[in-house]
């Protein structure tokens, strides 16, 4: 078992290192480069021997007027400093900061929304299935509702919920007038502010849950072993709390995938709710090609994924016992 | 022949698979035939700005004076190339890397799930980044070659954990022990088990791929030439149609994918009741 | 048991630290957007591309401010300059301005700013330094800069661009610092607002109370805060409009205001077309150097088969004016120098029989028929016109243009790079024709337009100027250059003809359309909004750079209702 945990990381490591790699390469490919984009807004100043002047600057503060094999070490070094740099975009701001301001918007909005739908969606799916009304009545609901573009239910509830019926904010984390503080007055309004942009990701998620899980569901149902029990005349409730416990491993997978599907899903949302988050930031790194800002961005997302995952495989040795024997047999 | 005219049977027999179907077929149809039914080119000017249905502009104007009708069976299309381009990579790389994984295993499997997991953190956008440096101007089918590449790892995945535990099953080890080789255990043994799912995971990538290619469409990364339903969504948002009351080019097309992907939804689940008895209704 | 007991703790805890949130007046503050496209993190008057909007301008002030409405330069920081001779300016600076952190303004303030190009050798006015021999404080109120060349009209030019430091605080920090900082901690400045507080999604600007206007000249602003929202997209800006108090002022792009102007209640500068005033000229560039763009005759085909009442209309419903054969912007400052007979003699209009004409007589015709005309050797002309893909109102522009090009037999086709690969393509010249108005933008003189359009291109790429590439620029050049050197009006009279005349007859470049200044007030809380014949006669822009223009000024003349 220490074995396997070992390998596991080892690969892992390896598995971080290319994908960093990559996106350290990735902006890179880009034609033209940021500093000639900030040059553009340089336009008050009529002469281009300053834009000439203004040029070698940017390109020697950031880091670019060095052989590009060094600025990929450099990278390297920053990183195991905890540096990941300046962003072009947001100058002077560190991108460690940029990202430490952006992300609990994110978190906050992002994990309960996955978590809830998760378990709610698995907790209904299981309940619906093999269950004549709930299947053709409810389910095909479901249906329809996790065909949904995140987007255009989020458009649909901003302008229902919160224009025409004024019942909800339709942009920021928290209202423009009140400075965030402890208190219930601000807790009440962030709450307030977050529910939309929740809900269209909730809403949507929870269908695709509840439709893998009941399929999962009769699936174990009509396993062998579920036939078995019940002629032995097990009690129904019984036989679905198994069915239920296999049902759950592929489900479990899909929570890591989620993960990192989370990114795009959040960047509609923040655009459809004007909602701060790291999702945005990323978007506008990408199209203003700020290099640092776009690494740092990935990165954390690499972590996040990655990790995501090994608990993943950890979790699955424990809970299914015939890839725990396969592993003990492939490790021995 | 026989066992084939039982699936038909039960596939006619399955309301989910033939609703799902209904739908599914009936815009694939407008989409092939569409063109034909339309007068307008999907961006020329033909009409006033923001005219709500008309006999002559049946889905209305867009707010240039576009006939939406045109630009949403154009964009079908473009719905259905991503969809059968884009899901059918992905299931394809998808169930080649998960099967070979699972399969075999050991050290084999180690790499290939290192390059999923590279491929999973390595967000959408920015290989669309890449690529659009190098072509400026993107098609609808480069961007479903794209959304392809990037949406197997979640298969492979699956289709890898599927395949550990199928190969634990124990006609498999009988068949191990009798000495075939991998490949034909893959193809005898494991593979008619998995068929359903390869079915399901190919109308759930169906699905996916529609979808990704709405978000990035609407992120501004869409296709630079032609008509999407995403790019007349991301249209629609941008001149603030719902706020003015031009619901038919916001609503249009969002049902619309709304629609198709629900449909492979309900096909989806039709399907594995048709190929697995056991799940049949009783 | 246990669980309950904590339960109830944890919430008596937390009812013990309830507070009520600080909740700003509405009724005491201006909502705006438009200014703010991401979370602020830069104050720095040494950056101003980075810096948030209203740095310069709210906080850091220049010696003029420029009223764009009435094109004049408004003395602010100075009281006054004038030329001792036709190299040497004495500038007069206002006596009792105070910085907001109680230090006076001097005269030293002025110098050091002007001579920091010494020290920093990368800041953004280096050139403009370079052009100065000698910057001097003669005494507490009086600066006196003589310079080693003429340059009176882009010099009013940067009297409103450069917001003066202060010394006591600019003084100790090194040029590295000066060009890295952020200046939160920092940021002293002379302006009606102070940096309050700030958050991923708004900027609060809190009025200086100390303000020096308020005794020096009895102005005061309105608003005690001013909230820059950051909105992602304007069709949250439009819901927030719709919404009635949520949002004060927008200066983003909404389509569909004059549909739901009255509905809403929703004030803009004109009651009726164009409700916005212009802001900018948008050109058609043609790359000169490309075949068939490299003939006059050619060029001047595709003005007169640009029918721009039909963007006006289709794109932009009325909001936008179509451009005068010149593309100087209906601003005094500019208008000015419009030469009505010169226009009358060597203009064009939307005439597509001129323009077939024009393309026959010089030589080009269809000669494989395939409905569209090769060159002069038979050659096949296609062309492309881009725009960066996402900015919608361009797109459909140049659908407009193209299909405009056609029915007069040109092929040309519109497309749409990243922005990345459109700004290379135009910086580089690798283009065929595109939609451009980064420097063409309000100013007190058309020679910031001039420079931008004509100056020589000295390397490969250009950043600021001539993407068109224009043959006769070397010439332009030297009119604006002798424009820019004198201070007769008559004189520079004749340079503009000159300008102008050789712009109608070789057609470089094609003006379509003014993009508006796009303002839209809110009557919900703050009434006097700037408009036509109002009393609040100010440029509503709360841009980058804008506030100097008419935003600051307008605050001064809002009314909390």
């Amino acid at each position: 078992m220490g074995n396997y945990l070992r390998r596991k990381i080892f690969i892992y490591l390896i598995t971080f290192f290319v994908a960093v790699t990559l996106d350290w390469i990735i902006p890179r490919m880009m034609p033209g480069n940021p500093v000639d984009a900030i040059l553009i807004r340089v336009a008050r100043m009529p002469s281009q021997e300053q834009t000439q002047i203004l040029r070698s600057h940017l390109m020697k503060s950031f880091g670019m007027d060095v052989p590009i094999f060094e600025q990929y070490l450099n990278f390297w070094t920053g990183l195991f400093k905890g540096d990941l740099g300046v962003s072009i975009n947001y100058f002077p701001k560190p991108v460690t900061d940029i990202i430490k301001d952006a992300l609990p918007f994110d978190l906050l909005l992002t994990v309960p929304a996955l978590l809830l739908s998760w378990f709610i969606g698995n907790k209904f799916g299981a309940f619906a299935a093999r269950k004549k009304r709930m299947d053709n009545w409810v389910l095909p609901v479901w249906y329809v509702i996790s065909a949904m573009p995140y987007l255009w239910l989020g458009i649909l509830l901003s302008w229902t919920l919160g224009v025409n019926m004024n019942a909800f904010p339709v942009a920021g984390a928290y209202s423009f007038s009140i400075k965030p503080s402890f208190s219930w007055g601000f807790i009440v309004n962030y709450l307030h502010h977050w529910v939309l942009p929740f809900l269209s990701l909730f809403i949507v998620q929870l269908g695709g849950w509840a439709i893998g899980m009941r399929n999962m569901i009769i699936y174990e149902l009509e396993a062998d072993y579920s036939k078995y029990m019940e002629t032995m005349g097990m009690p129904q409730k019984l036989i679905r709390k198994y069915a239920y416990k296999n049902a759950i491993l592929p489900q479990v997978t899909g929570l890591a995938i989620q993960v990192g599907l989370l990114v795009t899903g959040a960047l509609t949302t923040e655009i459809v709710f004007s909602y701060p988050g790291i999702g945005y930031l990323l978007n506008q790194a990408i199209l203003r090609q700020d290099y640092f800002l776009i690494q740092g961005c990935f990165l954390f997302i690499i972590i996040g994924v990655l990790l995501a995952n090994f608990a993943i495989d950890v979790i699955y040795v424990f809970i299914d016992p015939r890839i725990r024997h396969s592993v003990g047999g492939d490790a021995a | 022949m026989k066992c084939k005219n039982e699936l038909l049977y039960f596939a006619f027999r399955n309301k989910k698979l033939v609703i799902g179907l209904t739908i599914f077929m009936a815009f694939l149809i407008l989409a092939l035939a569409g063109p034909l039914l339309t007068d307008f080119e999907p961006l020329d000017y033909t009409g006033m700005g923001s005219e709500p249905p008309t006999p002559q502009h049946i889905f209305g104007t867009t707010f240039f004076g576009q006939d939406v009708f045109s630009q949403f069976v154009y964009g079908l299309r473009s719905s259905f190339i991503v969809g059968f381009m884009g899901g059918g990579i992905a299931t394809l790389a998808g169930l080649l890397i998960g099967f070979f994984a699972g399969y075999k295993g050991g050290f084999i499997d180690e790499l290939l799930m290192m390059l999923t997991n590279v491929m999973m953190v390595i967000p959408t956008v920015a290989l669309l980044i890449i690529l659009a440096a190098y072509l400026p101007y993107r098609g609808v089918e480069i961007q479903s070659i794209i959304i392809g590449l990037t949406a197997w790892p979640w298969t492979a995945r699956a289709v890898r954990s599927q395949t550990f535990s199928l190969k634990q099953r124990e006609y498999v080890s009988l068949a191990r022990i009798t000495g075939f080789s991998s490949l034909k255990i893959i193809l005898q043994e494991i593979m008619p088990n998995m068929m359903s799912y390869v079915f399901m995971v190919f109308i759930l990538q169906f699905g996916g791929s529609i979808l990704a290619a709405v978000a990035l469409d609407f992120i501004g990364l869409g296709p630079t030439e032609g008509i999407s339903l995403g790019l007349m969504m991301q249209n629609a948002v941008h001149w603030n149609a719902i706020q003015l009351g031009i619901w038919w080019w916001s609503i249009i097309p969002g049902l619309a994918i709304t629609m198709i992907v629900g449909a492979l939804y309900f096909m989806n689940t039709g399907l594995d009741e048709v190929f697995n008895p056991k799940l049949r209704e009783m | 048991m246990k669980k309950a007991m904590i339960v109830v703790l944890l919430f008596s805890i937390m009812f013990g630290l309830v507070s009520f949130a600080e909740q700003y007046e509405r009724n005491e503050t201006l909502y705006v957007t438009g200014g703010l496209w991401g979370p602020p993190v830069n104050w720095n008057p040494a950056l101003p591309w980075d810096a948030v909007a209203g740095t310069n301008g709210l906080v850091y002030e220049p010696l003029y401010l420029y009223d764009a409405v009435h094109d004049e330069l408004t003395p602010w920081l100075a009281e006054g300059s004038t030329w001792l001779d036709e190299y040497t300016t004495e500038i007069k600076i206002r006596k009792g301005i105070k910085w907001s952190d109680g230090e006076p303004f001097t005269a030293e303030d002025v110098a050091f700013t002007f001579n920091l190009p010494s020290a920093v050798e990368t800041i953004y006015y280096r050139t403009l330094f370079n052009k100065m021999s000698s910057i001097e404080a003669t005494d507490e109120y009086t600066v006196k800069i003589t310079f080693n060349q003429k340059m009176y009209r882009e010099w009013n030019y940067q009297l409103y661009q450069i917001p003066m430091l202060p010394k006591h605080i600019w003084q100790d920090m090194s040029p590295e610092e000066i060009l890295s900082t952020s200046n939160e901690k920092t940021c002293v400045g002379t302006g009606a607002y102070l940096l309050d507080t700030y958050a991923q999604d708004r900027m609060v600007w809190v009025r200086n109370d100390n303000w020096w206007a308020k005794e020096i000249l009895g102005l005061e602003v309105a608003p005690k805060r001013v909230v820059v929202v950051v909105a992602l997209s304007n069709n949250v800006v439009l819901g927030m409009m719709m919404k009635g108090e949520e949002l004060d002022l927008s200066n983003d792009f909404l389509p569909g205001v004059p549909t739901i102007k009255r509905a809403y209640d929703i004030h803009t500068w004109y009651e009726g077309a164009p409700y916005m005033k212009p802001d900018a000229t948008t050109f058609l560039f043609l790359n000169n150097t490309k075949k068939g763009l490299e003939d006059p005759e050619f060029r001047k085909a595709i003005a007169f088969a640009m029918n721009k009442d039909e963007i006006v209309k289709r794109v932009f419903e009325y909001m936008v004016l179509p451009a005068n054969p010149l593309g100087l912007l209906p601003s005094d400052g500019w208008m000015k120098f419009y030469h009505e007979d010169i226009v009358n003699e060597f203009g064009y209009e939307y005439n597509t029989a001129k323009a077939k004409e024009i393309l026959k007589n010089a030589g080009y015709k269809d000669v494989n028929g395939d409905g569209y005309v090769e060159g002069k050797d038979g050659q096949i002309l296609k062309y492309e016109i881009i725009v960066p893909f996402g900015w919608t109102d361009w797109m459909e522009s140049i659908r407009i243009v193209a299909q405009n090009l056609k029915a007069v037999g040109i092929n040309a086709e519109a497309k749409f790079p990243d922005y990345n690969k459109y700004f290379e393509d135009l910086t580089r010249g690798d283009y065929d024709m595109a939609l451009n108005n980064f420097g063409a933008g309000i100013t007190n003189t058309p020679w910031t337009l001039y420079r931008w359009l004509f100056d020589v291109v000295t390397g490969d790429v250009a950043y600021n100027e001539n993407f068109e590439r224009y043959a006769g620029s070397a010439e332009m050049r030297e009119l604006y250059k002798a424009f820019n050197e004198t201070k007769d009006d008559d004189e520079a009279q004749q340079y503009m003809r000159q300008i102008q005349r050789k712009f109608l007859e070789d057609m470089p470049v094609v003006p379509l359309f003014y993009n508006g200044l796009w303002f839209a007030g809110n009557n919900g809380v703050w009434a006097n909004w700037p408009a036509e014949g109002g009393d609040n006669q100010y440029y509503p822009n709360t841009y980058q750079g804008g506030w100097v223009l008419g935003g600051l000024m307008m605050l001064t003349k809002l009314q909390a209702k």
